[in-house]
């Protein structure tokens, strides 16, 4: 029998004697008293200690969050103590948001894990509160002029157990900011705290492996530089023999114009290597003058959901990169954080990049100023400026098998303001396309529940709860408009989405958007087409169909 | 003659056992779900499905019980309490019958059909429950195999 079935005597031992919520045994105590519970599927598994010795990372160990005893490190709460002093020094955007909020509860019911589980600890609110009431407690100022109504508490190890729990269940996605009267960032919160509680080892398996190996070999899945070329080979070697054409990328090569780089997740996972077959589609239609990096050969950032200098040196990796190989600027693929970090939080930190040249489309002419300090230009907003200049040519009929939506990701939508561009693109390469509910797109997309590396398989049944939003508004498109398709432009929507969907939405697929770009290129040299990239019957192409015509 | 009692019973006190029933299923969740987030919504659109096809006699509330069950099989529920739901209509019910004066005509005959409909309703339920429990697994299973896609079809696994 499954070990995740609980025995009998069990069941009724909670049933019986465990206080609950639901029996009412909390309804007059406060909401810190409510007590933390690790079950399978809401919690991620811990970093292995050999993935943290080799990042230097403090308190390597084996322990399990369903430990009673999480083998803290002597003296962990001055190091905490400690921890959060110096940040506040070094951030005042911290102090201002835990000083600021005046609790009116704006943020409470816009946060996708609130909606999705009904625990009060998931509005953001309360789940900046966690952090706060520790605050006032171990700051004697702030405490001595609320005395009484602070709402403090003294920071314990159960302090510590809920705060894994409930800020590996904010996935950064920042909607709740969107809505708050005083611009707080909630997501910024969550940064702090998770970068405190790697300050004592407790911490998460799936985002510091990436990290680990990000931090070794230049992409999350620690795939080295041969392999990394044979994959990209491989899928250039699909994309041949469905078109007949030779897409010829290369890699390293120095005094290319520009440096390509993408999430890895385009290179290994499902469905991301199709959207990397319309990148290499897309630059051999252009003849785009660009390389492909095997060292600087990942966008996605998962130091930044670690602390803050490990977001920096990752960051830094892709602006060295650029430098050894002398690129004139970056073309960054479709990623979520990468954008957040670059966007937001690269300019001060490795900025300027005064190496770089402001760049400009070779093929338009078009001087992308909103990246003068990045020198970094998102695909989305690259390949719409070639269409809206008329470079390209395509056929929209070719995606008439797919009817689609569209799923801003929360980092590129809310974290640097892009909502047109990929629309413009996605209407211009299919016929069909309906929008979901104008509360649950643009600036007010709903997360796909696994952002900021919860994406880890153990946690399936949070990430489902979570993604619960984003799910019911594909099922009114659905429903309405007979959607089957959802696009985004992230990777980690790319590998989330699909099991969301499988779950809440059978039926409905999920795409990169320069996947459909790449169905939709009419290239030169080319042979019939019958299928997409995923090798599908396209509608009305089944005997080959002429584009001519 | 059995099953138009239950018909006509449902038909007529609708609004207030759904109201009730939409009650204690947000009642499963930590803080009392409120009744404008999406999974109350969803809810109640589902559960009222329900209770017209119990109503009408047809079973077309497969998908409606399929579309419950599946917001309930992800939630840090307890499988036993989270089912529990789909016997409170026979509780509520028997209330409204005691109340009613058709509970004086009521044979044991009838009750006991009342009550073998929702401890039927209630095993359809665990069946569905199930099967979106199977599929959180399949879904961890496809996940590691499609993150490792191109390093298993080099591999031709």
């Amino acid at each position: 029998m499954s070990k995740y079935v609980p025995k009998l005597s069990e069941l009724k031992k909670e049933f019986d004697e465990k206080p609950s919520v639901l029996k009412g045994d909390y309804s007059a105590r406060e909401w810190w008293d409510i007590p933390v519970e690790f079950r399978d599927g809401n919690w991620c598994f811990p970093g292995k200690p050999e993935v943290l010795a080799d990042l230097g990372f403090a308190n390597p160990r084996k322990w399990m969050a369903t430990d009673d005893d999480w083998q803290l490190p002597a003296g962990w709460q001055k190091i905490i103590s400690d921890g959060l002093q110096s940040r506040l020094k070094k951030y005042r955007s911290l102090k201002l948001f835990l000083d600021s909020c005046v609790r009116c509860g704006a943020c409470a019911d816009k946060c996708h894990f609130f909606l999705g589980t009904g625990d009060p600890k998931n509005m953001p609110v309360v789940r900046a509160e966690l952090l706060r009431s520790v605050y006032r407690h171990d700051f004697p100022l702030v405490e001595k002029i609320l005395k009484g109504f602070s709402g403090s508490r003294k920071l314990t190890e159960a302090v510590i157990k809920e705060w894994h729990m409930y800020f590996h269940q904010c996935t950064e996605c920042r909607r709740c900011s969107v809505f708050c009267p005083f611009g707080i960032d909630t997501a910024e919160i969550t940064m702090m705290v998770r970068e405190l509680l790697n300050l004592i080892g407790v911490n998460n398996n799936w985002i510091l492996a990436p990290v680990s190996n990000c931090n070794r070999t230049g992409n999350h899945l620690g795939i080295e530089p041969h392999t990394f070329v044979q994959n990209i080979m491989s899928l250039a070697e699909d994309v041949e023999d469905l078109t007949g054409v030779n897409v010829e990328p290369t890699f390293n090569r120095k005094g290319a114009e520009v440096l390509f780089i993408t999430p890895s997740g385009d290179v290994f996972g499902d469905p991301g290597v199709y959207t990397m077959m319309g990148y290499l589609l897309l630059f051999k239609h252009i003849g785009l003058d660009y390389t492909i990096s095997t060292y600087a050969s990942e966008g996605g950032n998962f130091g930044m959901f670690t602390s803050n200098d490990m977001m920096k040196k990752l960051n830094a990796k892709m602006y060295h990169e650029a430098k050894r190989l002398g690129v004139k600027w970056i073309l960054g693929g479709e990623c979520g954080h990468m954008w957040r970090v670059v966007h937001q939080y690269m300019n001060t930190m490795n900025g300027p990049a005064d190496f770089l040249e402001v760049p400009v489309s070779p093929i338009t002419g078009t001087r992308f100023t909103n990246a003068a300090a990045t020198k970094m230009v998102h695909i989305a907003e690259f390949t719409a400026d070639l269409i809206y200049h008329n470079k390209l040519k395509l056929d929209p009929k070719r995606n008439d098998h797919l009817r689609t939506t569209f799923h801003d990701s929360c980092n590129v939508a809310r974290g640097m303001g892009m909502f047109e561009e990929p629309r413009y693109v996605l209407r211009n390469v299919c016929n069909s396309f309906h929008e979901m509910p104008e509360d649950t797109i643009r600036e007010k997309t709903f997360c796909c529940g696994s952002g900021s590396g919860l994406n880890a398989e153990e946690n399936m049944e949070n990430r489902m709860r979570g993604g619960f939003p984003r799910a019911n508004a594909v099922k009114q498109v659905k429903d309405r408009h007979k959607v089957d398709s959802l696009v985004t432009i992230c990777a980690i929507d790319r590998a989330s989405l699909p099991p969301l969907m499988k779950y809440w939405n059978p039926g409905v697929s999920v795409y990169g958007l320069h996947e459909l770009v790449g169905n939709a290129l009419v290239m030169q040299g080319e042979t019939k087409r019958t299928t997409d990239l995923r090798e599908n019957t396209m509608a009305g192409f089944e005997n080959g169909g002429d584009d001519e015509e | 003659m059995k099953t138009r009692w239950l018909h006509q019973l449902l038909d007529a006190h609708k609004e207030i056992i759904l109201q009730q029933w939409l009650e204690s299923a947000l009642g499963l969740f930590p803080e009392k779900m409120g009744y404008t987030t999406p999974v109350a919504m969803e809810l109640s659109r589902a559960l009222e499905v329900i209770l017209s096809g119990l109503g009408s006699g047809e079973s077309d509330y497969k998908e409606a019980l399929d579309d419950v069950t599946r917001i309930l099989a992800v939630q840090s529920i307890l499988p036993s309490k989270a089912l529990s739901i789909f016997l409170e209509p026979k509780l509520m019910l028997r209330d409204i019958m005691l109340k009613t004066t058709v509970a004086g005509t009521m044979t044991q005959e009838v009750q006991e059909a009342f009550n073998s409909r929702f401890d039927l309703l209630t095993l359809e339920a665990f069946d569905s429950y199930m099967q979106h429990r199977e599929k959180i697994y399949q879904l961890k299973v496809e996940e590691g195999r499609r993150r490792m896609f191109m390093a298993l079809r080099r591999a031709e696994v």
